[in-house]
């Protein structure tokens, strides 16, 4: 699954599936800590919508972590202080780059996950568009 | 005006800054950052706005410093933020990829997609609510329950991660001229000092973490001087982007290959404003030309007030004030504007003791020179 697939899923979704995930890769390689988890910014850049130019809409705070698994780079990035998730994202990453076995069959879950996030997106969906005016002209007498 | 170090006072320091924790704790109750955090939304965005720093987490904490003061919330979420390095960039954020919670148009009753109310203040009673001062926790959670088992009816299929942008229609219509992707590289106002004229960029940078209140006063100013021709909101939004940052050990940094970090709640604006103009036939017609306004979290007052800044700083040259860009940008800072005024308060002895001996002396003066008469 591609990265920014992934990625999406496993930071809207459950924290536990990033959790299960990490934890079946570090039962069975050696998981080197390069970088450990640590606040970072990052700078947002926005396009505007008067005359499609770039602006720096201010800073994010993220978490990072770096790990190697069999000599293959993990990044785990995510917004907030979120050490253990973002330790756990790095892993996945790694297992991910080095094309690790045990990633083929984290497709089904992954995809499972997504499910939920669908659901719950349209269960905001819903919720948000009760808000929806329905003009009705009144009369006029 | 030269400065003199003067040393003294380290225990009257020490003890006002007891007094000073005596004062956020003498009613024996402490404010708990998560309940800041869950009921002071709209004061979080505000200060991450301001502090263009965006956590929930951290403003929370500098409310509960602060004791809910948002200039020295402010003021600690930008030392802290100088504190932690910048390893990366975002990928650009569009604007047109936000899903949805509120989307208002002032202009058109009718907009494709639909007028979107979502969470807004703007049609309640303004009358105080007594019930909260008892409202308990478990409440709270029974109410969130019932709301969520409501659900949603009907069949509504829109999109809300796709809706339109109001001023498409205009464009597509040729109200509004149409204009590409400017790639260019933006400025950054917190890397290199702002110098005169400002480049679109670093104004758009300095009205999005301006104060709310600044910003909303002198975009009051500029809508006084608008006659007839005033402008419209074209369309506001509310909701939340997602963020990507490229792969640092990927050059090709393809589109599948980013790091999905999160996503940020803003509020964008996009104010309309008709300005008459001359046909290629001579005869006056009326053109629509847009203001931009986006911020951290939901601050709709100070977006639109931004979208109207921007229009302004546009325009430029003007007898107005608030057309020139060293006026209002140089003062809607929220560290630097209240910064400099309550450094008035800070010790200034020497400085007035030299004032202090040029009036001594030009009083005695005029008595010198009526003796010697």
């Amino acid at each position: 699954m591609i990265r920014k697939q992934r990625t999406e899923i496993l930071i809207k979704g459950s924290a536990e599936v990033s959790a299960k995930l990490a934890h079946e890769i570090l039962q069975i390689y050696d998981v080197r800590t390069i970088e450990e988890s640590k606040n970072s910014l990052v700078m947002v850049k926005v396009r505007e919508g008067a005359q499609r130019s770039l602006f720096y809409l201010g800073e994010v705070l993220v978490t990072e972590c770096k790990v190697m698994i069999n000599g293959f780079l993990g990044i785990g990035m995510v917004k907030g202080h979120e050490p253990n998730l973002a330790y756990n994202l790095a892993i996945i990453d790694a297992a991910y780059n080095g094309d690790l076995p045990e990633t083929k069959a984290w497709t089904k879950a992954l995809l499972q996950e997504q499910f939920h996030i669908n659901e719950n997106y349209e269960a905001l969906k819903k919720q948000v568009l009760k808000t929806k005016v329905n003009f009705n002209t009144m009369d006029v007498q | 005006m030269g400065y003199v170090a003067v040393k003294g006072g380290t225990l009257a320091i020490e003890e006002s800054l007891k007094r000073l924790k005596y004062e956020r704790l003498k009613k024996g109750v402490v404010v708990d950052c998560q309940r800041i955090e869950s009921g002071m939304r709209c004061l979080i965005d505000q200060v991450m706005s301001e502090s263009s720093l965006y956590n929930e987490t951290l403003a929370a904490l500098a409310i509960k410093q602060a004791e809910g003061s948002p200039e020295e919330a402010v003021f600690l979420m930008r030392a802290y933020r100088s504190t932690l390095p910048r390893n990366h960039y975002s990928r650009v954020v569009e604007p047109e990829d936000m899903m949805v919670e509120r989307r208002i148009s002032a202009s058109f009753k009718d907009i494709p997609g639909g007028q979107i109310l979502g969470a807004a203040n703007d049609y309640t009673h303004r009358l105080l609510d007594f019930n909260l001062s008892e409202e308990s926790d478990e409440e709270a959670i029974n109410w969130v329950c019932d709301y969520v088992l409501e659900g949603g009816e009907g069949n509504d299929r829109t999109d809300l991660a796709n809706l339109p942008k109001v001023v498409d229609y205009l464009r597509e219509n040729g109200l509004m001229s149409v204009c590409d992707n400017d790639n260019h590289e933006p400025d950054d106002v917190t890397k290199e000092s702002l110098q005169f004229p400002a480049s679109r960029s670093e104004r758009l940078q300095i009205l999005t973490r301006g104060q709310t209140g600044a910003v909303t006063s002198l975009g009051y100013v500029a809508l006084r001087s608008f006659g007839a021709l005033h402008p419209t909101v074209g369309e506001l939004r509310m909701g939340n982007l997602p963020l990507y940052v490229d792969n640092p050990f990927n050059e090709q940094n393809e589109k599948d290959d980013g790091y999905y970090i999160g996503e940020i709640k803003v509020t964008e604006v996009e104010t309309l404003f008709p300005e008459d103009i001359q046909n290629i036939n001579g005869e006056k017609e009326i053109e629509f030309k847009l203001g931009y306004g986006l911020c951290y979290g939901q601050n709709e007052t100070k977006a639109i007030a931004m979208s109207i800044l921007d229009h302004c700083l546009e325009v430029g040259e003007s007898e107005h004030a608030i057309n020139d860009e060293e006026f209002v940008l140089l003062h809607i800072d929220s560290v630097e504007s209240p910064g400099f005024i309550s450094h008035l308060k800070l010790p200034h002895y020497v400085t007035f003791q030299s004032k202090l001996d040029s009036v001594r002396q030009s009083k005695k003066e005029p008595a010198l020179n009526q003796g010697k008469e």
